[in-house]
């Protein structure tokens, strides 16, 4: 055996090299801002500040949702109910606040207090994410047949509450004030400020608390985890709550703007929310990724979905448009990797 | 030479009943739907012919709807015995049902746009293959993606502007085009079903009787076990989702001829269909275990009760129970896969 | 037809085997003679599963050559391993559960017309085979009811009817039953009288003697002796071939043994164990030394909570064992036997790993304090001399040993009052393997109680103050370390020989 040389701390507890996940992420970042050097090229009226911005506002709920897909991945496991809850919580929020006294049944609802009525729409929120876990963890059956499953169940009882359609009539004058409150004087509304601030509350769980540490051990290694004293079942509970959570909250938040419970709301919003986990990098096996990673492919998939609205091409576009950037993400992600780390 | 019997002997799995049970459960729980069907609530029959859920005309019916799904679920099942999974089924019927409408709709005769649809099929199936088996991504994600490419495609052949490929603008679907899921050609029922019959058929004996069958279940069951035989399990994987993309192609002719035109969302939701006909017929998550004919059974199962459920309840229900007896049939399967572990 | 001159159905010439730093397989030359029964004897790293890997395609030699039936044998794989006539059972089965027997026997080498399976002389080659090796599984059955030594048996038969004409078995009785193993026993007479070879590796001397024709011995990588065993005077004789040696030990009794109790099991009793009882002192190192399946990891995942067994486990005063968060909580840290599946985070960083057991010490309100979490993991990779350049290094990306150390620096960090340590030294270099027992000690110098899981007897002498015997999941026999310690005896109470008979 070789003497080991000695060497100063200063060398051995430096980050002098950058980690996978903060490579991965810097990559993610390039990549998005040369799309949109690129579109700003090619789409007219790409290149100004409002554009950026909007890049940003216009996808508040996906990036949000995202936070909590991005967790979940992270400890290995999928939420696709996201999107049906959103519906949900949206629909509960308007039917619990709505007066009972309407004059059909769409427009008569349980006439609570607009903030029992909220609480009561996260407790809905969140039994959805209890099932998640309950099945996950105790009948051990795969996350993505299990979230399938609620994600159904979800905007299935959205849909008998608002009888396939829409409740927005008989709402209480302050119901609609959250989504569309704007801050300090500019068109910036309430629901991007949370966004913001919960994309900061979440990478410093991520980076600097003991419950992020645990989510990348349960996602690195169950057994390992377990045989270090992890207790990954509550742990679990708690990602799902937290998704389910945040979505309930995306969902008040989206009834409030439109001031209606809309059963079809949040169609296909899980799909966007693991696309952009995905584009950021996250990996599906577990153990591997980071939120600000999701950040940035939440960017990717705005700018090219966005530059293809501005080149004018189809609507119908945004779904190859999606199947292609999660393949050259995945394909050039793991290539990236391979070769990094040759 | 010793003929002890002593030696460890195999567990028993149950007494005579349980055993009758676990294998013909499925038949039971159809005849259980039926019956509870023709029960309830028989003045509210009136959507079909009034009458009995039993009546000829209602079971025919149903039996012209549940087509594509029947023609579906038996390769299906194969695929997720060999331990894969397909989520682009639904997408990939969708596709075809507007490739076979555009095909029709510009004059090609009946059999040619019914063996190009197939081969569309086929390479929609090599796609996913290729992202499985050649580009090792994992079958959720690959799925995933061409879920959404191929939904994509499907609704940008079809004109801005218009919902689906149907006659109109100078141009006008053949005849024929309707006949095939919908005009009885035996026992009154259409091509179509007797087509996802005939699939269903040649899939059970593919199972029981080919290299095919055989060399699928010993890849879900244990894949090292398989590679070590010899067997080239990535190109099992591969022709299996060939399969399931040639039947989906199958599904999305027999909608669209049914419906009488090309929908590009015609095919939504069809995996999750499709996986809660397989699941109702106890094949395993893990692979390895399931049957093609259980599964075929499992989707009449389904398609019953959601045309039974439309009677009785309004259809916004719809999403609501299936996604209960999704997580219903995910529970059973978990409870009945740890007995017999443990048993 | 051959000639009359029996020709050797597998001969080895000279095979080497070189690692970085070790030669694992050293100028090994012997022949194996047509059906017959060959065993494979040797202490744990004398090289037996190296050659074993070599004969099986895992591994390619660094020179030599292997003949299978008088024509040279290079294989790749295991795949053209069996092709070339070689098959092998494996400890892990390689049978599909939800197959029928008869489909299992044939997996690979159906015949079919148009990809329809046909039937053919296999078919009732494969039942004929199986009736004859073993009359009472029915061909029909499904393989999941089966249990795990008719599992083996149908694995056997399947390589039988395959055509191979050499069969090797590794530790085939590990997780068997005594009935289970005369009933294989029974099956393997029957193979060699129909013409196929088997070699045996087993830790169970009895086993060899009732089976084997001839026996190899390998010792540190070397061939020892190929003999017929009837020219074998008794266990004596292979167990010197075996130890042929003093082992070299550097024990040196320890002042610092404490005399109170820490740890007391009583009656511990589950699917392998039998009523294991015994104590574990403070400051004491306590080796568990036996074979392969004597039952080491059951009682040290049981210790921990890691696995459910009847009876009782106090660890100071208190009752535990109900899970591995208890045990950590109450002050014991376990380092598990597979290192890269149960021990480590290897998509995490050192760094990152080494925290887990203790967060306690390095956050406030679920809060990491980042710089203790850096200066931890520095001070860790520094006290066990960690070979890396950075904190911030995957673990995957370390070496056998490093990693291995890594999960060292995550059980001290725990600051545990008790060690449990399950194979502390399996695939770790020489140098690494002095560095970790020189841990060990000085942990327990300082009051820390350890208990050493392992089949390396050099180790569990070399390091522990008394050793408990294993075999096949009872405590056979407790005896203090000492100058004087006699291994002949260790080495029949391990493999087989009773508690008290001396050999």
């Amino acid at each position: 055996m070789t003497a080991y040389p000695v060497k100063a701390e200063g060398v051995l507890g430096s980050d002098h090299r950058m980690g996978d996940e903060t490579f991965i992420a810097s990559l993610v970042a390039c990549v998005a801002v040369g799309l949109f050097l690129i579109a700003s090229v090619f789409v007219p009226n790409f290149f100004q500040p409002l554009t950026m911005l909007n890049l940003v506002t216009n996808n508040w709920a996906v990036i949000s949702l995202g936070v909590g897909v991005t967790f979940l991945l992270v400890s290995g496991n999928f939420d696709l109910s996201v999107g049906g809850v959103v519906a949900l919580s949206g629909v509960l929020a308007v039917w619990f606040a709505q007066s009972a006294d309407g004059n059909n049944a769409l427009s008569t609802g349980l006439g609570f207090p607009y903030w029992l009525a909220i609480v009561c729409a996260l407790g809905g929120a969140l039994a959805v994410g209890a099932l998640n876990a309950l099945f996950v963890v105790r009948f051990s059956v795969p996350s993505i047949i299990v979230t399938l499953g609620t994600m159904m169940l979800a905007r299935g009882i959205a849909q008998v509450i608002t009888q396939g359609s829409q409740r927005n009539t008989n709402l209480p004058p302050e119901f609609g004030i959250l989504g569309n409150l704007t801050m300090f004087g500019t068109s910036v509304r309430l629901p991007v400020v949370l966004m913001v601030v919960l994309l900061l509350v979440a990478i410093f769980i991520e980076k600097k608390t003991v419950f992020g540490r645990l989510t990348y051990w349960i996602g690195a290694n169950p057994v390992t985890a377990r045989l270090s004293g992890i207790d990954r079942a509550k742990h679990l509970t708690y990602l799902y709550l937290l998704s389910a959570g945040i979505a309930g909250a995306v969902g008040i938040l989206l009834a409030s703007e439109f001031r209606s419970g809309y059963s079809n709301r949040g169609t296909l919003m899980e799909f966007d929310a693991l696309v952009t986990a995905l584009l950021g990098g996250v990996a599906i096996a577990g153990g591997f990724g980071s939120v600000i990673g999701m950040f940035f492919g939440a960017l990717i998939l705005a700018v090219v979905t966005t530059a293809a609205t501005g080149m004018i091409l189809s609507p119908d576009w945004q779904f190859i448009l999606k199947a292609v950037a999660v393949f050259l993400a995945i394909v050039t992600q793991t290539w990236a990797l391979a070769r990094r780390n040759r | 030479m010793s003929h002890t019997p002593a030696y460890a002997q195999s567990r028993p799995a149950g007494g005579p009943v349980a055993r009758f049970l676990r294998s013909y459960y499925i038949y039971l729980v159809l005849v259980a739907v039926v019956v509870v069907l023709s029960a309830a609530n028989l003045d509210r029959f009136d959507l079909f012919e009034r009458g009995n859920f039993l009546n000829q005309n209602n079971i025919i019916n149903i039996l012209r709807i549940s087509a594509p799904l029947l023609t579906l679920v038996g390769a299906f099942t194969l695929l997720m015995v060999s331990g894969y999974i397909d989520l682009s089924v639904g997408s990939a019927a969708s596709l075809s049902a507007v490739v076979y409408a555009l095909f029709a709709i510009h004059g090609l005769p009946f059999p040619v746009a019914f063996a190009l649809t197939l081969v569309v099929g086929a390479g929609l199936g090599a796609i996913n293959g290729i992202l499985v088996v050649r580009l090792g991504i994992t079958p959720v994600i690959a799925t995933l993606i061409t879920l959404s490419l191929y939904k994509g495609i499907a609704l940008l052949l079809v004109e801005d502007g218009v919902s689906a490929i149907k006659s109109g603008g100078g141009l006008s679907m053949p005849d024929w085009f309707n006949s095939y899921g919908r005009i009885g050609v035996m026992l009154g029922l259409p091509a179509a079903f007797w087509v996802a019959v005939g699939v269903t058929l040649v899939l059970v004996v593919a199972q029981n009787r080919t290299l095919l069958g055989k060399y699928a279940a010993a890849t879900g069951g244990n894949p090292t076990a398989a590679r070590l035989s010899g067997i080239n399990t990535g190109r099992i994987v591969f022709l299996l989702y060939v399969i399931v993309g040639m039947t989906a192609a199958l599904a999305g002719i027999a909608r669209s001829s049914f419906m009488s035109l090309g929908d590009p969302l015609s095919g939504d939701g069809m995996e999750l269909s499709a996986i809660l006909a397989v699941l109702i017929g106890g094949t395993a998550f893990a692979g390895g275990e399931g049957r093609v004919l259980r599964s075929f059974i499992g989707a009449l199962i389904i398609m019953a009760l959601t045309v039974g459920m439309l009677i009785l309840v309004p259809a916004y229900f719809q999403t609501l129970l299936i996604g209960l007896a999704l997580l219903a049939a995910a529970a059973s399967n978990h409870l009945i896969s740890r007995k017999e572990v443990v048993s | 037809m051959t000639g009359e001159q029996p020709s050797p159905i597998l001969s080895v010439e000279g095979l080497t085997k070189d690692y970085p730093g070790v030669r694992a397989v050293d100028d090994v030359s012997f022949a194996v003679e047509r059906c017959t029964v060959h065993c494979l004897v040797g202490e744990n790293g004398a090289g037996k599963s190296t050659l074993v890997k070599m004969l099986t395609g895992a591994l390619q030699p660094t020179s030599g050559t292997m003949r299978v039936d008088g024509s040279a044998y290079q294989p790749t794989n295991p795949h053209q391993a069996r092709e070339g006539g070689i098959a092998t059972l494996f400890q892990e089965l390689h049978v599909v559960d939800q197959l029928s027997v008869h489909e299992n026997l044939t997996l690979g080498m159906e015949r079919a017309r148009f990809g329809f399976l046909v039937e053919s002389d296999l078919d009732r080659r494969v039942v004929e085979t199986l009736a004859m090796i073993e009359p009472s599984i029915d061909p029909s059955a499904r393989v999941s009811s089966l249990s795990v030594a008719q599992k083996q048996i149908v694995e056997i038969a399947r390589s039988a009817s395959s055509g191979a004409s050499i069969i090797i078995m590794d530790e085939p009785t590990a997780a068997l039953s005594e009935r289970e193993v005369e009933r294989l026993f029974g099956v393997i007479r029957r193979l060699r009288d129909s013409d196929v070879t088997v070699i045996y590796i087993s830790h169970k001397l009895d086993e060899i003697f009732e089976l084997g024709d001839a026996v190899t011995v390998l010792r540190d990588g070397k061939h020892i002796a190929t003999k017929p065993l009837p020219e074998v005077a008794g266990r004596s004789e292979l167990i010197e071939m075996m130890i042929g040696r003093s082992v070299f030990q550097d024990y040196v009794p320890r002042a610092t043994v404490g005399d109170e109790a820490v740890l007391s099991a009583t009656g511990l009793n589950n699917h392998l164990l039998k009523d294991v009882s015994f104590h574990i002192n403070r400051g004491e190192i306590v080796g568990f030394y036996g074979l392969v399946g004597a039952g080491k990891t059951e009682i040290a995942r049981a210790l921990f909570g890691a696995d459910q067994c009847s009876g009782e486990i106090r660890f100071k005063g208190r009752k535990i064992g109900g899970s591995p968060k208890q045990a950590i909580a109450s002050g014991i840290a376990l380092v598990p036997e597979e290192r890269r599946t149960q021990g480590l985070f290897t998509t995490l960083t050192i760094r990152e790993n080494i925290s887990v057991m203790n967060l306690r010490r390095l956050s406030d309100a679920g809060i990491f304090r980042s710089a203790d979490e850096r200066s931890a993991a520095v001070d860790y990779v520094r006290k066990l001399s960690i070979a890396t350049d950075s904190i911030e290094k995957h673990t995957e990306k370390l070496s056998g040993g490093n990693q291995q150390k890594v999960v060292f620096a995550k059980c001290l960090f725990a600051d545990a009052d008790l060690l449990l340590l399950d194979e502390p030294t399996r695939g770790v270099d020489v140098g690494a393997k002095t560095e970790i027992y020189e841990i060990i000690r000085n942990l327990a110098n300082k009051g820390t109680s350890v208990a050493v899981f392992s089949s390396e007897l050099e180790e569990v002498l070399g390091i522990c103050d008394r050793i408990f015997l294993l075999f096949s999941g009872a405590l056979e026999a407790e005896i203090a370390n000492g100058p004087d310690v006699d291994m002949a005896h260790i080495l029949n109470v391990v493999t087989g020989g009773g508690g008290s008979v001396a050999p």
